[in-house]
């Protein structure tokens, strides 16, 4: 199988960069999941489809608007009413989750290659989250788990909190450069590291 | 040590030399020092020189509220002018300038100008320069001649021109109570409010917290004020739920408890640690605001009040108790209220001689009275100073006696020694944010102030804001509103006990000495009482006329020490209450906010750059970049010593003769899947989809409702239920909202969902009568032939070990092919196909070329579908089916939109071998010095080599009919004329033959 | 101006998209009644005091929203999802800066 481009390659640089004499603040990653996958149901079948995704992924999503859930390997939230970002280290979740959703039930769209997958982690990570996006990523008003839908100016995010410091973020692949580039900026206050 | 500088303990690190320099001078501070504090302790008092007039002044006050002591800050290259010394913390290498003067500070040519002070009182702009020429030196065009010397000699500091290297960042921040102002109230409030639960946030606009505490000398719960502030900070600090933000002024309350706030973050420090920002933009949503901003101390307005020495009694307090510096050595003290009493007894206890108390009132409260005896120096009642004497420093005054009631001079003025003179007018509370926030402020006659008007949103005022003016007040006004604001969920504790209390009493309503002379109400704009009378005898009886004409209140401080002073006169002009004058509205912002704060950092370069999967490649290979909206796309790829129109004409050449290839991946892409996916398309497709076969791609035409043409695109059927749809670059995000629109709001019933996955598919286009040749040779898993790959077809196969989708369709006109597959792969697969034309010499071709194509084939783009145009002005009539209602098809037959002299499509054929203009205008007869009657106008240019022509598309009255007929351009902006032929936009291959091969 | 999305809690007005008036409604696709098709496309209430106006949450959820807001003081009186059936489903905690 060919391995899939990176859209950070030229911009990707290892190591600890900004302030860090005194430590970093945060952990720039990018996590290149085999599968990113978008599920929707139709109005009413919201419930068979959470069966299904657990069926076919393992993962059992609660109830609510935002609600989600994440493991080492693989993470689901609600992104939009009956809509769900399920997010895979393993390729092939798509045609697994097309399996188990016929279309009675729901749709099912392959978006492993159109997004990328960014990961922020560290004591610093709110606040660098804050400095790009006006929703609350307290621990109180986002719980580990779940996650929003947003935008930074023209560049449309899912970030789900993935651990009590820890953000996965997934934004549109054409971007995904701008956006690094200013993560990186904006991280150098608190201190890098890129790995 | 210098003579001003005292032992007071307080924020200076006296251990902590700073060396900085004014105005090239080499002086020294302390750490914990304000420019103004540390020119105060070197013995300078004129600071600058004034707006107008080039008057000198010194330092007012001790806060934001400074009207008078602005200078400019040099770093390097850059400079920041009109910044408040008072506000301005120094640092080492720290490099300040004055402002308005020439050729210096002590020698200011100007200063004649105050000599002129008539000719140049309120109005003089609008009376010298605007209007009808009328004698030599009026009008409009006098200004012209006039301006460059007016802006030389008139104004505040001047901006640099070098580029701002400072970083400047944004943030957004969530609390259940913000607390703006950290005196006795915001520290109260702050405290209650955190130990109720409440994830608080405290804003301070100074570097220390406390406010009032940190100079007032009184007594907190036991301790001196200033270190219950000081333990009462630390315990906050301390706090997870609670976040501390010196250095940061709340300057905007907006809607929905949104305030705006801006920390200088490092405007403090002589370099910023790496990453760190100057400024941080806040935008704080709170639940509930807690407003203990506290009051501004009024100036009195009397002859001289404006000379160097004269200072606020609440600042001179300040620098003493809280800088260590005394302002003078003997200090006349001139007030309407007891609040100035408490400053002389601090300036005396911290060494200075008090000369004279100097009151208006015939009665003052024991309390000042014992004051007033302890410091020494003549109480004088019923008296006002009415001119300060000196030159560019006070050295004495003169007073007057002075009769309450009739507001009048009594018997003889006389002089009085002094060095500097505290001024007391009573006090302002600081309401700005909450008369953002809706509703105008109250005037309350007994405390002569405007008072905050009723919550029109959810905030809560504590202390001095409230025209609560002690501390003890302040501290329980305080603990109400944290208590409040965080839900009642707080324990309610003892308020601390204030003890050696300052004096209050309210003020007598004295704003201005009625003695001759220039008296100044606003000292930044330097404009005095008599201007204020004048735009009243002129007619300028609203505030809000006054503060325009006048100009009253609307330099950069907003008029924080003149708004109240002149309002006051205003309404006496005017023989009315203050009540029913009113106040002007405050707006956003409440103090000067830095632009680059406002940008903040997107990406450094404003918008993001989007790239196709293949970006580094056409880079690479030294494609010459084109920003088309937020994308980049190649627009040719250059030989050395290539022009760009040699190099398109080149690429086109390569296209038609052999082959091309060239990146669509911005092309929009909409995942249309659903059990009513082809009824949703036929809707919003004029024409129809739900007979398209699975694997077949069809053209189609997208109205908007009123039956304008809207966007073009084709769509493939990937499956009974599963279409890809594909839209203009340009539309993509249009035209996915539009579906959502329609989906969420009209046919909620249709089961459809749509995605964007205009980022998961890498999309090559190669054309050229070698395509499907150059395509055999690498794709694997099918055939490529006319057979298995019809026009419009679809097949799956693989190339590179890539799976693929391949769509024979065609924009060139030639033999071509859409090659999708997952952006990941995208390079891997460009390069496959790369390789593979290279035995036949197939180029990669950009935008120019693509454009090229696309005018020879008569193809429309959204140059010509451009929001007036409609189908059948495009010729894209055959597409409107008959069949089906489609959004647009019941408008579309409109009178209007089918009259015959509509602007049409055509083809344009320049008859003089020269380039034609896109956007120039047709016109039939060409009159180049008075341009009109045009026919239309043309919408896109190129070289065609298949003619050998400049050729373009226009929109022309009457279209068809006019084929054959000879026009011209007229162009005047870009002086181009000349003759064109008016032809089909059908340039090339009409019949189409070379792409149904 | 703060929108409170039945899906994803209240957010800001950058978030969101105006998507015209939500008072009218579109005639039967079928109809050739000019007067109404004209009436759908161009008339409007222009109301002093609450409107009934369609937002999208386009950089959220995407849904489009009924908001009823007065155009005279911007204060948003309901908001609720535009396609009928999908119940609000904001779990809890969610609540912070919630004033609309």
């Amino acid at each position: 199988m060919v391995e899939m481009l990176s859209p950070l390659q030229p911009v990707w640089r290892p190591g600890s960069h900004g302030n860090f004499a005194d430590g970093v603040g945060v952990v720039l990653s990018e996590t290149q999941p085999g599968s990113i996958v978008q599920v929707t149901a139709w109005p009413g079948e919201e419930k068979t489809v959470i069966a299904a995704i657990r069926t076919a992924s393992g993962l059992s999503l609660p109830d609510g608007a935002g609600g989600g859930i994440a493991t080492e390997t693989r993470a689901a939230f609600g992104i939009a009413p009956g809509k769900f970002l399920v997010v895979s280290e393993d390729e092939g979740l798509a045609d697994a989750l097309v399996q188990a959703i016929p279309i009675n039930l729901g749709t099912v769209t392959d978006l492993s290659h159109g997004r990328t997958a960014l990961r922020i982690a560290g004591p610093k990570a709110e606040w660098v989250l804050q400095k790009f996006f006006a929703v609350d990523f307290s621990l109180p008003a986002l719980p580990v788990g779940s996650g929003v839908a947003t935008n930074h100016h023209d560049i449309f995010a899912h970030i789900q909190r993935t651990g009590e410091d820890r953000f996965d973020l997934t934004i549109f692949r054409s971007f995904a450069r701008a956006f690094w580039t200013a993560l990186c900026h904006a991280s150098e206050e608190v201190g890098y590291e890129v790995r | 040590m210098s003579p001003r500088r005292g032992n007071t303990a307080g924020r200076v690190d006296r251990t902590r030399t700073i060396r900085f320099s004014f105005d090239g001078k080499s002086l020294t501070g302390h750490a914990g020092d304000t420019l103004a504090s540390a020119l105060l302790a070197n013995g300078i008092s004129l600071v600058a020189r004034s707006f107008k007039y080039h008057r000198p002044r010194g330092v007012l006050t001790a806060g934001i509220d400074e009207p008078s002591a602005l200078v400019t800050v040099l770093k390097g290259e850059e400079r920041e002018p009109n910044v408040p010394a008072t506000m301005l913390e120094i640092y080492d290498g720290l490099v300040v300038v004055s402002q308005n003067r020439f050729p210096s500070l002590a020698v200011d040519v100007g200063a004649v100008n105050g000599l002129a002070g008539k000719a140049i009182s309120a109005g003089f702009y609008y009376k010298t320069f605007m209007g009808p020429v009328i004698g030599p030196l009026k009008g409009t065009r006098f200004w012209m001649v006039c301006e460059h010397f007016i802006r030389r000699a008139a104004g505040l500091g001047s901006a640099g021109t070098a580029p701002d290297s400072s970083r400047y960042e944004r943030m957004y921040a969530f609390c259940d109570v913000l607390v703006v102002g950290s005196g006795p109230a915001g520290l109260m409030a702050a405290k209650a409010a955190s130990e109720g639960g409440a994830r608080v946030i405290l804003a301070e606009l100074d570097s220390r917290f406390g406010g009032s505490a940190n100079w007032s000398g009184e007594t907190i719960d036991s301790l001196p004020a200033a270190d219950w502030a000081a333990d009462t900070v630390r315990d906050l600090s301390g706090r997870e739920n609670v976040r501390l933000l010196p250095r940061t002024t709340v300057w905007g309350y907006y809607d929905s408890n949104g305030l705006a706030a801006l920390e200088r973050v490092t405007d403090h420090k002589e370099k910023p640690g790496k990453g760190e920002p100057r400024h941080r933009h806040w935008s704080i949503r709170a639940g509930t605001v807690v407003l203990a901003t506290g009051a501004f101390e009024r100036p009195l307005v009397f002859p001289g009040n404006d000379r160097p020495g004269v200072m606020l009694a609440s600042a001179a307090q300040r620098y003493a108790a809280e800088f260590g510096v005394l302002p003078g050595e003997k200090i006349a003290v001139f007030a309407n209220n007891d609040g100035a009493y408490a400053a002389a007894k601090t300036l005396r206890d911290s060494g200075a001689a008090i000369t004279a108390i100097v009151d208006v009132r015939a009665d003052i409260s024991a309390e000042a009275r014992a004051i007033a005896s302890a410091v020494g120096g003549h109480l004088l009642l019923r008296h006002a100073v009415v001119a300060t004497e000196g030159g560019k420093h006070v050295s004495g005054i003169k007073v007057q006696g002075f009769d309450l009631a009739s507001r009048r001079l009594t018997g003889e003025a006389r002089h009085l020694d002094a060095d500097c003179l505290i001024v007391s007018g009573g006090w302002s509370p600081v309401i700005h944010l909450a008369s953002q926030a809706g509703a105008a402020p109250k005037w309350d006659e007994t405390l002569q102030a405007f008072l905050p008007p009723e919550p029109a949103q959810n905030w809560i005022g504590a202390g001095s804001f409230n025209g609560r003016f002690t501390t003890a007040e302040a501290l329980a006004e305080g603990l109400s509103a944290g208590l409040r604001a965080a839900g009642g969920n707080g324990h309610p504790e003892a308020v601390p006990e204030v003890e050696h209390a300052a004096p209050f009493s309210e003020p007598a309503p004295v704003f201005e000495i009625p003695a001759k002379g220039k008296a100044f109400v606003d000292l930044q704009h330097d404009v005095t009482a008599e201007d204020v009378r004048l735009a009243h005898r002129e007619g300028f009886i609203s505030v809000e006329h006054l503060k325009r004409y006048t100009t009253l209140g609307m330099a950069t401080d907003q008029g924080k020490t003149s708004n109240v002073p002149g309002l006051a006169i205003m309404a006496d002009a005017l023989g009315k209450p203050v009540a029913e004058v009113g106040t002007t509205r405050f707006r956003p912002p409440f103090a000067s906010v830095s632009i680059g704060a406002l940008a903040a950092e997107r990406y450094g370069d404003i918008k993001p750059e989007r790239l196709t999967p293949m970006h580094d490649w056409h880079v690479a290979q030294g494609a010459k970049m084109y920003a088309a909206g937020l994308w980049y796309r190649p627009q040719i790829y250059g030989k050395p010593g290539e022009t760009v129109e040699q190099a398109y004409v080149r690429e086109t050449k390569t296209v038609r003769e052999i082959a091309g290839i060239v990146d669509v991946s911005t092309l929009g892409k909409i995942a249309v899947q659903g059990p009513d996916a082809a009824t949703l398309l036929d809707r919003v497709y004029t024409n129809m989809f739900s007979t398209l076969a699975v694997n077949k791609a069809r053209y189609g035409l997208m109205l908007r409702e009123e039956g304008i043409a809207f966007d073009d695109g084709t769509t493939w059927r990937l499956g009974e239920h599963d279409f890809l749809m594909t839209t203009t670059t340009a539309n993509a995000g249009k035209v996915m909202q539009h579906l959502e629109y329609y989906l969420d709001v009209v046919w909620p019933d249709l089961k459809v969902h749509v995605t964007s996955v205009t980022d998961q598919w890498a999309g090559a286009a190669i054309a050229g009568p070698k395509a499907r040749e150059i395509l055999a040779t690498c794709v694997t898993g099918t055939a490529v032939d006319n057979a298995t790959l019809p026009f419009m077809g679809i097949v799956s196969g693989e190339i590179a070990g890539v799976p693929v989708k391949i769509c024979r369709l065609s924009f060139s006109g030639e033999m071509a092919f859409e090659v999708y597959c997952g952006a990941g792969h995208g390079t891997h697969v460009w390069e496959a196909l790369v390789e593979a034309g290279k035995p036949f010499g197939m180029v990669p071709y950009g935008l120019e070329a693509l454009g090229t194509l696309r005018i020879e084939k008569g193809h429309v783009t959204g140059a010509e579908i451009d929001g007036r145009t409609t189908a059948s002005d495009l010729h894209l009539d055959w597409m409107l089916s008959k069949k089906k209602p489609f959004i647009g098809s019941n408008m579309l037959g409109r009178e209007g939109l089918v009259a015959g002299d509509r602007l049409r499509l055509v083809g344009l054929i320049s008859l003089d071998n020269r380039p034609l203009n896109g956007g120039a205008h047709i016109v039939e007869q060409v009159d180049e010095a008075n341009p009109r009657h045009s026919i239309g106008h043309i919408t896109a240019v190129c070289y065609s080599p298949a003619l050998g022509k400049y050729i373009g598309l226009a929109l022309v009255k009457g279209g068809k009919s006019r084929h054959g007929t000879r026009a011209f351009i007229s162009d005047p902006l870009r002086k181009r004329f000349g003759p064109v032929e008016i032809v089909s936009h059908h340039f090339f291959d009409p019949e189409g033959s070379r792409m149904h091969g | 101006m703060l929108i409170t999305c039945p899906y994803c809690g209240p957010r800001d007005v950058s978030e969101f998209s105006y998507q015209g008036d939500g008072n009218r409604t579109r005639p039967d696709p079928a109809s050739t009644d000019q007067a109404a098709w004209n009436a759908y496309v161009y008339d409007r209430i222009n109301t002093a005091g609450d409107h009934k106006e369609i937002w999208q949450h386009s950089g959220g959820c995407r849904s489009h929203l009924a908001v009823t807001r007065s155009t005279l003081t911007h204060k948003i009186s309901h908001v609720a999802f535009a396609r009928g059936g999908l119940a609000s489903v904001r779990p809890a905690g969610r609540d912070h800066g919630d004033h609309a």
